[in-house]
């Protein structure tokens, strides 16, 4: 457990500035192509041309344009636009905050939910929603920030239990998270058995994570967040590796891996906590992506951080695509996808490997 | 069902004499009650309304959580919802248990008739199916009477509605179950069914399930001309929440400015107020048809 990265460490050459443009230049370039197929498809069809139009029209910021579009343009630009923007983005944050807490933790089971300050978020929003709050605030939805202050009081919460004498021993931080974990869960499964089963119905379906489409103003500042807290991971990426190497190690190859750990948590709790306010709990892309990316890539974080990123979007744009056309007009949570489609993928892709290996 | 099975029991000579006490409930499970049970518990509000719409409420011993009509209701004994306290409910010895099907765990209705407590079950199908259950109710309960008169002038009531939108084009509407995600009623569902009654379309009428994740997309496809709230003390869709759906400014609804609220109650408990609930429907989609029949639904 010490080292999940090292079986695989050999997968990859040694980690060049030309092999890292190459990889992360052709994932970036595959993550666009993604995003146009994602938006081909809905519930309803619309042409390559009315997408076409419909992105110019946005790329214009065009308001008075906007008044007169037809139904299939309003669907592109205020629907299906912003969604699969939403969902490429939910995705890559996941997937990175996954990489990052399995190197942290040295635990390849680490997941963004692992620590609890996904189901703070969670209570914040079950709390919101049985004293029906559900509304907006100015033009913004006020159900994330419900979720991101409960995140955040989780986030401090575990903080002030795991830390003792000004370190943050790795071990009490993983148990203060997975206990936490059980006793915020516990306060939903008692929301949800108090509420009117008409609410709770609601309040479960969001619990089993949706994306909706969000307005402009809520989407920019979520992706703005998203890669802000991003582009610190990976200024991280080289401390990553040394941890995962352990901490002694990491200590005497000049790391000061005190600060680079609660740093790290603090970073990964506040991108988990944003990411729940607005999708609720989407599980399976934060665990498997950075497994998958890693026995393809290898396990060095400068690529894997970014590679991960990219491909947990582009997993989740395609679940998503899939959650909202399999059974159209209705829609199925989108957890259910990823859990069927990556779960599979991911055993294929231990099969294939364990058969280079010998 | 419950019905035709009593009219099976009724044509046989040498079975007259019991059959006056002899029930079968929805779960299709024969009952015999040797004199009207005194000490009821209801497991759903829509059942305690029936009981007390035919001035049963007397013999009512226990209700739900959620039981607050009519304001009665809110003084008897609690026994919980759909995971009822078994402990609470032995206590109140009740000697008649009568219980939705859907939400009750099942496990519960095992345990009771363990206990030899007769749970007689209703079943929603649709509406006649509920005027039928307050007839069956009212038998079993000794007002066969008071009942009888409630479900007649629940059924003028109903067809009152029915020919007041007669011929008039369907409108289409979304009833906003949850927004967030966005659920809605599809077929199968009993408000789908209203929905038609009181003559509209339900714009989700094309997908599978009953109660569907219903796609924005389809919506703003399919364009509803009137968008309906539920809205009520525990549950429903609040003020600011149904404001955000003023964005979708193309749509009919927003447009037209037809977005309306409707009491959760009436339309979700398959109960005595169902009339009130269709005719507060039936208002809402062809407002021109009431004749100023809204304040009260009509007796006539």
């Amino acid at each position: 457990m010490t080292d999940l990265a090292s079986p695989w460490a050999s997968a990859g050459a040694v980690l060049t500035v030309h092999r890292w443009v190459a990889v992360i230049g052709g994932l970036l370039l595959a993550s666009v192509a993604i995003l146009v197929v994602c938006l081909q498809f809905g519930a309803t069809s619309v042409d390559v041309k009315t997408v076409a139009t419909a992105i110019m029209h946005m790329l214009r910021a065009d308001q008075e344009g906007a008044a007169t579009l037809g139904t299939s343009e309003i669907i592109m630009v205020q629907i299906r636009f912003p969604r699969v923007l939403m969902g490429f983005f939910v995705g890559a944050g996941l997937a990175a905050v996954g990489v990052t807490l399995q190197a942290l933790l040295r635990n390849p089971l680490a997941d963004p939910y692992v620590l609890g300050v996904s189901s703070g978020s969670a209570l914040g929003v079950a709390l919101a929603i049985l004293f029906g709050i559900g509304s907006t605030f100015m033009f913004l939805p006020i159900l994330p920030f419900f979720g991101f202050a409960g995140g955040l009081l989780a986030l401090l919460l575990i903080y002030r239990l795991a830390q003792s004498k000004g370190r943050l021993p790795i071990h009490s931080l993983l148990l203060a998270g997975v206990i936490l974990n059980a006793i915020l869960t516990a306060f939903i499964m008692f929301i949800t058995s108090i509420m009117e089963p008409n609410r709770s119905a609601g309040l479960m379906a969001w619990l089993m994570g949706s994306l909706t489409a969000p307005n402009y103003p809520a989407l920019g500042i979520f992706l703005l967040y998203v890669l802000c807290v991003l582009v610190m991971l990976m200024h991280k990426a080289q401390s990553l590796n040394m941890l995962t190497l352990g901490e002694e190690t990491a200590r005497s190859l000049g790391v000061e891996t005190e600060g680079i750990k609660k740093w790290l948590f603090v970073l990964t709790a506040l991108l988990t906590g944003a990411i729940v306010s607005v999708s609720g709990m989407i599980g399976f892309v934060g665990m498997v992506v950075p497994h998958a990316v890693r026995l393809v890539i290898g396990s060095d974080h400068r690529l894997l951080l970014p590679a991960s990123a990219l491909v947990g979007g582009m997993f989740l744009a395609v679940a998503d695509t899939i959650a909202r056309t399999i059974m159209a007009p209705a829609e199925i949570p989108v957890g259910i996808v990823t859990a069927l489609t990556g779960g599979p993928f991911f055993l294929y892709l231990l099969l294939w490997r364990k058969d280079r290996m010998v | 069902m419950t019905r035709r099975q009593q009219g099976i029991l009724t044509g046989m000579p040498f079975m007259t004499h019991v059959s006056a006490k002899a029930y079968v409930d929805d779960a299709g499970r024969r009952m015999y009650f040797a004199k009207p049970p005194v000490r009821i518990v209801s497991l759903a509000p829509s059942i305690t309304e029936m009981l007390f719409s035919m001035e049963a409420g007397e013999q009512l011993v226990g209700v739900t959580d959620f039981c607050d009509y009519p304001p009665e209701a809110l003084k008897k004994p609690k026994v919980g919802y759909s995971n009822p306290n078994l402990e609470s409910l032995v206590a109140l010895q009740p000697d008649l248990i009568i219980a939705p099907n859907d939400f009750l765990k099942p496990d519960v209705i095992v345990k009771l008739e363990q206990l030899k407590i007769p749970v007689f079950i209703l079943a929603d199908q649709n509406v006649e199916g509920i005027f039928v259950h307050i007839q069956t109710l009212g038998r079993i309960v000794g007002h066969s009477s008071k009942a009888d008169t409630v479900a007649m002038q629940l059924r003028q009531q109903v067809s009152v509605i029915q020919r007041r939108i007669q011929g008039r084009a369907p409108v289409r509407m979304l009833y906003v179950l949850n927004s967030q995600p966005l659920i809605t009623v599809g077929p199968g569902s009993f408000i789908d069914q209203l929905i038609r009654m009181a003559g509209g379309t339900n714009v989700a009428a094309k997908s599978a399930t009953p109660y569907p994740r219903l796609s924005m997309e389809a919506v703003l496809q399919e364009d509803p001309e009137v968008l309906v709230f539920p809205v009520g003390k525990a549950e429903g869709i609040s003020e600011s929440e149904q404001q955000t759906w003023r964005q979708w400014s193309t749509m009919t609804a927003v447009k037209q400015g037809r977005l309306h609220q409707i009491s959760a109650d009436w339309l979700n408990r398959p109960g005595p107020r169902i009339a009130r609930g269709l005719d507060a429907l039936a208002e809402i989609l062809h407002p021109d048809s009431s004749a100023g029949s809204r304040a009260e639904p009509s007796h006539e």
